[in-house]
């Protein structure tokens, strides 16, 4: 058996042709940008070597800390909100609709193939003012809150909330779907004998079926970390990073930086360093997780 | 033989006891929203593709059509060139989801279940893909595309859509294949099946809900990429449904707001459907699956 | 360092080439016969419906006609994606013939002084047709490229205010020649629950246009070069002064509610649907006036005012704010004696085909103007005619970081959630660094 599971030949049948396209479509490129990093111009002008400048430059850079405070704060609470009404949504599915779950399934699992385009313009249109009032203030006016009528979007904690509310909107019946999965693979068994115990309802939930569905709720905590650090279209349709810079993530001001101000050497580094940052909140969970399972 | 919540919806007991905890009042009334919260967003979208284009800023958002403006769906059909780019999506979604579930299930084998040196460096190396912000490589591929020939060519999408959905793949996969239990390729071994065969006859089966789950991941990861295929096809012929609704875009960023929700409509009820249809599949291979594990 | 980059793309592309069996850019030898078919791609940030997309299709047409074979291609890129694009093809030596300058006049000079973009000034004249260009056009592409010309002025245009006949009739206003003359029209509109101005705080530049106006009326037309040489400071009290100016309009409440949000078209939309009085905007705007179905309340309805004068101020209303819109350029790397030809062919024909169409007025000479033009389009030749001394806008001779930084924050200036002074700061910070 052992002997069986060591075979070379078989080795690098199953792992070499993912790690051959992955190093060179993936790796390459990572290794070439990093290289980037140590330099200033771009593509067009061409690059001149600047040594650490950039990456000193990042320390002192107060946009590059403004987004990557803003990054920070909606990946927790969109991957709070996400997983954790999936969560929920899970839940309810497996006991309370049960069968007949399929069709809200599939209606709360739809925004997803929506493209983030009109996702967006919906958003803008319920929020806004003008040219016509949107649904929401429309809503305040109606029930006498009318002083409160305002620009939503053009404020900076308006806008960073409806983009995490549109994004929880969005994703929410796919993490759903991806619990319920798990949901479904917990074997009956346990929970009889568990009810057999006394537990039942919130207690069995949290006693049983959480632990046992722990590891598909770790892979969708890293995989939403991962989704929502690197958030890109949804700012760029909904809000363009605005107003001002209050809601540009690091992945937008990269972006700005490297092509429309010209400056690649300099957008690579913020890349960089938004990559370390991942790196280190997915360990740091991945660790957890793991000393988790264990016990 | 263990039996799944699933099996359980058919025991009344089990049934009436969850119900009267969970209250039935509360949670009907929060299903009721959350079908309205879903639902009307679609109405919308319906009423929307069917507006002239002065509508949107001259009435309100829920306001019913003046008429129904059937002409956007022409334009989307025509100008948007809808079929095309929707036949696209489907040329470059799936050869790359069907990559990604061979590689990324061999991967997955190779690293959890086979021995060897260097494995677990070879998966920290794949998961701190997962971290890599797609815009950091942007310009590193268009360079190697291009000196291969493959900008303006859907194979550039398959390629990068493959690789950028491998690290949560393989992770994925390795994960499950960690549920796999030893005794079952021991057996398999003892059988005198080879590695080959085991693999193929044995552990592919017990990893079908991990199939099912990735390529659900997956598709809608890739389904609603617009950045890449902004990035490598500009050729108005190869766009994807994504990037063909920019068809209606201006050059200050005026949208024609009509055809691009019609456009919306014919890509979104189309995949609407396929997912009902797949859902009923992919829901019963899980709980058949699961059953079996 | 670069060696070594280069050496891993080397490997890599091949293995890529190998693994996909690509079959590379075949290079050819076409082009090469000046009376033989030409084929022209142009990126373009508009759509093949569009106005400069249809005209040189329109010319493309004719010119085929002696020159059997030759095509053009109209390749669609988002203006938001344009600078992305230009860099990628441009570091692959891959633009098309005719691509639009990038979106800064201070990356259009770098694509010259690159030698990516054709030097046109020294072209057009190897090729006789330099006088085709209307020497206004060329005067503002110089001052926006460091005195070369590099780029094709597609369109010509003044901007200023454009305002509702009817409201200020009804209203008994008469138009504004003086900025306090403006800011009591507004009141008045105001006091009558009319919106004064609309404005688009997405965009950002509709309103740093007016701050940039607002500059040279006080301080004189070179107030913003002065800025750019670094000889005056953004900071400085009178800059700042401007700034409390376009402010203060904001603060009254002259932009309505919800200005940051506002985009383009819907802004354009509130003019146009009798919603509000004026509407600060270029003259590419006037085919969107001429169009019926945008346009609710009347080509004859629309008025047109010179940015005002401000009393006292170093500055004149007869200095017109000018541009050529987002101009176009011709790739070097794929300049042949054939893309001559044409450029030959389009330098002559352009002017006339344009307004002939479209109703365009474009920085080309038109040989025999159209007797039929609208009202607004031949108001739009007067003022451009009439211009001695045009200016550029607020943004033009900044680096595109200001620019962004500028136009971004555009908004708050406005709405009061930024002081006039940090807005200044803020884009003065940009341009130093």
């Amino acid at each position: 058996m052992e002997k069986l599971l060591r075979d070379r030949r078989a080795i690098l049948f199953f792992i070499g042709p993912a790690l051959t396209v992955y190093t060179l479509v993936m790796l390459v490129p990572i290794i070439w940008s990093a290289g980037y990093t140590f330099f200033e111009g771009n593509a067009l002008s061409g690059f001149s070597w600047t040594g650490l400048d950039n990456y000193s430059k990042l320390f002192s850079d107060d946009a590059f800390w403004q987004s990557a405070g803003m990054t920070f704060k909606y990946a927790a609470v969109v991957t709070v909100g996400q997983v954790g009404a999936g969560l929920i949504l899970s839940l309810m599915y497996i006991f309370y609709l049960r069968k007949a779950s399929s069709l809200v399934r599939t209606l709360v699992f739809f925004p997803v193939v929506l493209p983030t385009v009109a996702v967006a313009q919906m958003f803008v249109k319920m929020f806004q003012v003008s040219p016509q009032e949107g649904l929401f203030n429309a809503t305040l006016s109606g029930v006498g809150l009318g002083s409160h009528v305002q620009d939503w979007l053009g404020t900076p904690s308006g806008a960073f909330w409806i983009l995490v509310i549109m994004d929880i909107w969005r994703s929410m019946g796919f993490y759903a779907v991806l619990l319920y999965a798990g949901l479904v693979d917990i074997p009956e068994d346990i929970l009889e004998s568990a009810r057999l115990d006394g537990a039942s309802g919130f207690t069995l939930t949290r006693r049983i079926v959480l632990p046992l569905l722990t590891p598909i709720l770790v892979s969708s905590i890293i995989f939403s970390i991962n989704g929502t650090l690197k958030v890109f279209d949804s700012v760029l349709a909904l809000t363009k990073g605005g107003p001002g810079d209050a809601t540009t993530p690091l992945t937008l001001y990269m972006y700005n930086t490297a092509f429309s101000y010209g400056d690649y050497g300099y957008g690579s580094t913020i890349a960089m360093a938004l990559t370390l940052l991942s790196l280190a909140v997915t360990l740091v969970i991945f660790r957890a997780s793991r000393k988790d399972v264990r016990k | 033989m263990t039996a799944t919540i699933s099996t359980v919806h058919r025991k009344p007991k089990s049934r009436t006891r969850f119900v009267r905890k969970l209250g039935h009042v509360p949670v009907r009334l929060a299903v009721a929203l959350l079908v309205i919260v879903e639902l009307a967003p679609l109405v919308w979208l319906g009423i929307s593709s069917l507006k002239a284009e002065d509508e949107f800023s001259s009435r309100p958002m829920w306001a019913l059509p003046r008429g129904f403006h059937w002409q956007n769906y022409v334009d989307a059909w025509t100008t948007g060139n809808m079929s095309v780019y929707f036949r696209n999506s489907i040329l470059a979604t799936f050869p790359a989801l069907a990559l990604i579930i061979v590689l990324s299930v061999m991967a997955g084998f190779a690293l959890e279940v086979l021995r060897w040196k260097g494995r677990e460096g070879v998966l920290l190396l794949f998961l701190a893909g997962v971290m890599v912000p797609l815009q950091m490589v942007l310009l590193p591929l268009f360079t190697i595309y291009f000196q291969a020939g493959l900008i303006n060519n859907l194979w550039s999408l398959i390629i990068t859509y493959t690789v950028f959905g491998l690290p949560l793949s393989v992770f994925l996969m390795a994960g499950y294949f960690k549920a796999v239990p030893r005794e079952v390729l021991e057996a398999a071994a003892i059988d005198g099946a080879g590695l080959y065969r085991t693999f193929w006859s044995v552990v592919l089966p017990t990893v079908r809900n991990a199939v099912v789950t990735v390529s659900l991941v997956q598709f809608f990861f890739i389904w609603n990429d617009l950045l890449l295929s902004l990035t490598f096809i500009s050729d108005d012929n190869l766009r994807t449904v994504q990037s063909g609704l920019l068809n209606f875009v201006g050059q200050y960023g005026q949208r024609q707001w009509g055809p691009t929700f019609a456009s919306v409509c014919m890509a979104v009820f189309p995949t609407l459907l396929i997912y009902l249809v797949l859902n009923q599949k992919v829901m019963k291979g899980l709980t058949a699956g699961s059953v079996k594990g | 360092m670069r060696s070594k980059f280069a050496a891993i793309a080397v490997a890599a592309s091949l293995l890529a080439a190998a693994a996909c069996g690509g079959t590379g850019k075949g290079g050819s030898d076409a082009g090469q016969d000046a009376s033989g078919p030409v084929n022209v791609e142009f990126l373009s940030v508009q759509q093949a419906t569009d106005n400069w997309p249809t005209v040189l299709s329109d010319l493309m047409t004719g010119y085929s006609k002696d020159h059997p074979g030759s095509a053009l291609k109209n390749t669609f890129v988002a203006q938001t994606d344009l600078d992305q694009k230009l860099q990628l093809l441009g570091a692959q030596n891959a633009l098309p013939v005719l691509f639009n300058a990038p979106n800064t006049p201070a990356a259009q000079t770098e694509m010259g002084q690159t030698g990516k973009a054709v030097d046109l000034e020294a072209k057009l004249t190897e090729l006789g047709v330099i006088d085709k260009v209307s020497p206004a056009a060329i005067s503002v592409v110089k001052q926006l490229q460091g005195g070369k010309f590099y780029a094709l002025p597609f369109e010509l245009n003044v901007e200023g205010i454009w305002f509702n006949k009817k409201i200020f009739a009804d209203n008994a206003i008469t138009e504004p020649r003086t900025w306090d003359e403006l800011t009591a029209a507004a009141t008045t509109l105001q006091g009558k629950g009319i919106q004064p101005f609309a404005a688009s705080g997405v965009e950002g530049w509709p309103i740093t246009r007016l701050l940039g106006d607002y500059i040279f009326r006080l301080l004189g037309p070179d107030a913003l070069k002065k800025v750019a040489d670094g000889q005056a400071k953004l900071t400085d009290p009178q800059y700042v002064q401007a700034a409390q100016a376009i402010a203060d309009l904001g603060s009254k409440g002259f932009f309505g509610k919800g200005v940051t949000t506002l985009e383009y078209q819907p802004a354009e939309d509130l003019f146009l649907q009798g919603k509000a009085g004026m509407f600060y905007m270029g003259s590419w705007a006037v085919g969107d006036f001429n169009d019926p179905k945008k346009n609710k309340i009347g080509a004859d309805n629309i008025g047109y005012i010179p940015f005002p004068a401000v009393t006292g101020g170093a500055g004149n209303a007869e200095q017109t704010p000018m541009n050529v819109g987002l101009p176009t350029m011709v790739s070097a790397k794929a300049y042949t004696p054939a893309v001559g030809e044409w450029l030959k062919y389009l330098a002559t024909n352009y002017g006339g085909t344009a307004l002939t169409k479209r109703g365009l007025i474009s920085g080309f000479k038109a040989a025999t103007p159209p007797a039929d033009l609208s009202e607004t389009t031949k108001l739009v030749q007067t003022r451009i005619d009439g211009t001695k001394e045009p200016v550029l806008w607020f943004e033009a001779l900044f680096s595109a970081k200001a620019t962004s930084v500028s136009q971004k924050n555009a908004a708050r200036l406005v709405t009061g959630s930024m002081s006039p002074q940090d807005f200044m700061s803020k884009v003065q910070d940009a341009l130093a660094g």
